[in-house]
Order: C-alpha cells, then structure tokens, then sequence
C-alpha cells in the first residue's frame, strides 16, 4: 500500500536521509529501527509532508505524494502519532480527540470512532472532560493515538512510542498497534528505538543509520542477525 | 463615598474598553506569539467608520457595529495574508516589529490626511440623556456601550470554547506542530485570528465615538493600555485580560479621584513596571 523509493530529505542545506527505500502492505506493521539522530523522525516528517522532501518517490495506493501538503496526505489516509506527542495540552481530552477528526467523514463517524477508541483505552473514557496536560505520561500517549485513529486513518505512524513511558503502557499501545493491523485494516509503522519491542511487534524492520536503510528483512531475520544483535539488542 | 461609587462606575465604563482591546491583543499574541503594535491605531480606524457611516450615510453607531466589525475583520485578514504571514516565516521580531508599528504609523498618517487632525465627535439624539441611580449619574451611550462590550466579550469567549474555529484557535495557539498534525490549515487560522482582533479593536472604537472625540492619534492611548492589560493578565489569556482591563480602568479613575487627574497615567504606568517587574522575577524563580 506504501512504497517509499530513493527519499532524500533535510533541512536547508543539511541532507538527513539519503535514498531511503522500504514498503508497507496491508495488515502490515514495519518497523523503522535506528539509534537516535539516525533519520527515522525525518523520514517521518518527509512522508507525512511536515518537511518537504528534496526527491524521491511516496507512493500511497497509487497516488503520489512525495511533496503534496502535509493536509493533502492526511487526506489520503496517512496520520502521524507525533514524537512528543503534541497535544493540546490545556484542552480536554476530548476536544483533543475531537480536533483528530479533521475531514468530513471522520465528524459524521465521532461517535462511532470515539466508542471505538475507548474500547481500546478505557481509560479515556473515564479522563474525558480532564485537560490534556493533567494526565499521565501514558495516558497523553493514550490520547495522542485515539486522535490518530479519531481522523480514519489507512496507514497509521507511530513515531517513538515508547518514550518516556513504563515499559507496561508501551506494552500496550504496541498490542493496540497490532491489533490495528491484524484486525481493523490499519497498517502500522511503528518508528522505534527500543528495538526489542518493536520487532517483537512488526512483521517487517528496516534498520536506519546515518540517513541510510542498512538493513531490512522479516522480525525474526532482524532478531537472529548478528549487527542488530550486538548493536541494538545489547546481546 | 458618592464621588467613589461614581468613579467606580466611570471605571468600570471605561476598563470594558481596555478589556475588549486587551482581549483582542492576546488572541492574536497567543496564535502568532507577536505583538500588535498597531492595535490602538486600529481602534481609531474603527472610530472614522463609525463617523463615516454615521456622517454620511446616516447609520447610528450601534447599528453601523456589524458593519465595522466586517469592515475591520476583512482588512485584518487582508494585512495577515499579505504582509504578516510572509514576515513570520523569517523567524524575525524586528521585523514584525516594524510591521506592526509601521502600519500604526501609516494608519495614523492616513486618517490625518482623509480628515485632517481636527477632532470630530457624533451627536444623536440620544446621547444626552443620562441615566441616574440615586446620586449616581451615567451618560446612556456609556451604559449601552458597556453592555455590548460585556456581551462582546462573553460572546468571543463562548466562540473560542465552543465552536469548532475557536477551538482551532485555541489548537494553533496551544501547539503549533500538534495542530499541522491534525491538519489544521494555519495561514487560515492566521487570518481568521487577526480580522478577529482588528474586528474587536474596530467594534472597541466605533462604540467609543458616542462620548470620545475621534481624531488620528486617539488610538495610541488604547494601544498602551492593551499592552498593559495584556501583561497584567498574562500573555494569551482571555479571562486574564477581560479582568485585568476592568481593573486597569478602576485604578486610573480611582487614581484621578484620589490623587489628581495629572497624575493618572503616571501611577498606570508605575503600577504597569511594578507588575512586570515583580512577573519576571516569579517567572525567574519558577525557572
């Protein structure tokens, strides 16, 4: 449903990801692996059309979308959970969930979606007139993919996850990105640096380092492999 | 105690004003993080409309509201899209600050040039009565003001809480990037925040022309006073201005009462330095 060819990307002058290749099937979650500072945000922002793209190609179903606005691609069906986050923190939970339903068809769905969204975090149902900003750092995560998933989305990323968080709640943001995936037809790329868990989640990784795609094969190819082992896995 | 109650009400008249322009300030320094230096000049140009409406085509000042509203939020959103939009990309205060004050200064200039500095007033038929409550005597057009101001602030704040561009207001002001990511059209928000802000600044003027004379530089001393009110209720704070204006225009009357008229903007401005004085440096420890 995604394919991603030679994208290049940076900041002014500053090149940050240099041919970047991978793709994303339906029912897929990839993994994007890689150290801090390795590109896997800027690959991010470059798809989602926060930062445009200096070339290369970001196909989504047939339509092209490498340097269309990051409205248009949200449009298409690809919405960011944000590093950090980035909610409204002095707005309830659920005007910040309220605000994740940005097109026409994703209004006339609200309710539906929101019922859907507390199934998966029941939590929220309880917080939902609680200023954003109060809640805990799970629950804000919690938040930030129910808006997500408030907007319809096709393809759904989750950039950082696990940051900042108990390893329990990362435990089960990822079971929800998972089931997303097998269950409810939303392909998942999930961008992490706690690699264990995220191979332990996805189907496919692609290992970034230095702006580069140096690795990429299924979960289990990654986990057996001796760089990702002595590099990423601390074995 | 007669005088005090009626300095009260004189204040409290007048602090309607300081609020709604604070307000005004502070929606658009919570969207865009910039101050409108030209905010004052754009009160004055919302008392001429008021004058030209009423001069020459007849339409009392009340009635004419909406349309200096419309008038002012369309050039608003025209200055946003052309010339402020452009300037925010540059990451560049001063030159926003010359934006702003340029335009104050251009608007100034071109008011004397259409209708020449001389003061200009509109008289209605109504405009001498006057209301008295016991000893307490209130010009109509004031207390009528005063009404449309309060029920203008109530109604910009129920807009912000309530529909959905106020809480797209609200998103932008509160994050940015949080706001791109649930594709919320920024330049867009933009305008509708600074037509918003000239829209009240030129509802703030029009409704002043009733016991105010209207001349080129009678915007100026509103522009300090929503900078003050603005610091004085905090930065991007609705409640905090509306409140903060009331009590700027109680403190100046009081202060003309008790301590003498001349002395009136000296103590406003004093007791503006204290407040950021003493903000900054809890701000400083907080840090």
């Amino acid at each position: 449903m995604l394919e991603v060819k030679n994208l290049n990307a940076g900041y002014g002058h500053l090149q940050i990801i240099r041919d970047v290749n991978f793709s994303v099937n339906d029912g897929e979650v990839i993994a994007i692996l890689g150290s801090n500072g390795a590109g896997k945000t800027t690959t991010v922002r470059a798809i989602t059309g926060m930062l445009k793209p200096m070339s290369g190609s970001v196909n989504f179903n047939g339509q092209e979308l490498c340097g269309k606005s990051s409205r248009a691609i949200l449009d298409a069906g690809i919405i960011q959970v944000p590093e950090g986050r980035q909610l409204f923190t002095e707005m309830t939970v659920y005007e910040n969930l309220e605000l994740g339903a940005f097109s026409d068809a994703a209004r006339e769905k609200l309710d539906e979606s929101l019922k859907f969204c507390y199934k998966y975090f029941p939590k929220l149902e309880e917080r939902t007139s609680q200023s954003a900003g109060t809640l805990s750092g799970g629950e804000q995560q919690m938040v930030a993919v129910a808006r997500a998933l408030i907007g319809l989305p096709k393809l759904l990323i989750l950039d950082e996850p696990s940051l900042g968080l108990a390893p329990n709640i990362v435990d089960e943001i990822l079971t929800v990105a998972h089931d997303m995936a097998k269950n409810n037809g939303i392909s998942v790329i999930l961008v992490e640096q706690d690699v264990n868990k995220a191979l332990k989640t996805a189907d496919m990784g692609y290992v970034i380092e230095n702006g580069h795609v140096v690795l990429s094969g299924t979960s289990a190819e990654l986990q057996n492999n001796e760089h990702v082992k002595r590099a990423y896995l601390g074995i | 105690m007669d005088t005090f109650l009626q300095a009260c009400i004189n204040g409290l008249m007048i602090g309607g004003f300081y609020s709604l322009m604070g307000m005004g300030q502070n929606v658009i320094f919570g969207v865009m993080k910039i101050i409108n230096f030209c905010h004052g000049e754009m009160l004055m140009v919302g008392m001429y409309l008021a004058y030209v409406f009423y001069t020459y085509l007849g339409i009392d000042p009340y009635v004419a509201l909406p349309l200096v509203a419309l008038v002012m939020f369309i050039a608003g959103a025209i200055f946003q899209h052309t010339l402020i939009t452009p300037s925010l990309g540059t990451k560049s205060f001063t030159n926003l600050l010359f934006l702003t004050v340029g335009m104050g200064i251009l608007l100034t200039n071109g008011a004397q040039v259409l209708f020449s500095s001389d003061y200009r007033t509109i008289t209605t038929s109504y405009s001498s009565i006057i209301l008295s409550l016991g000893p307490i005597t209130v010009a109509l057009p004031r207390v009528v003001s005063f009404c449309v101001l309060i029920a203008v602030s109530i109604a910009l704040a129920f807009f912000l809480k309530y529909t959905r561009t106020g809480k797209k207001i609200r998103a932008v002001s509160q994050n940015p990037i949080g706001a791109q990511v649930v594709g919320i059209d920024t330049k867009k928000i933009y305008m509708i925040t600074y037509g918003l802000g000239a829209a009240l600044a030129g509802v703030s003027g029009a409704l002043l022309t009733l016991f105010y004379v209207i001349n080129p530089t009678a915007g100026s001393n509103f522009g300090f006073r929503a900078l003050i009110v603005v610091v004085v209720g905090g930065l991007g704070s609705i409640s905090g201005a509306f409140f903060a204006g009331i009590f700027l225009g109680l403190l100046e009357t009081l202060v003309s009462l008790f301590i003498g008229p001349s002395l009136r903007t000296l103590v406003v401005f004093a007791t503006f330095i204290v407040i950021l004085v003493i903000r900054q440096n809890i701000i400083l420890r907080r840090a």
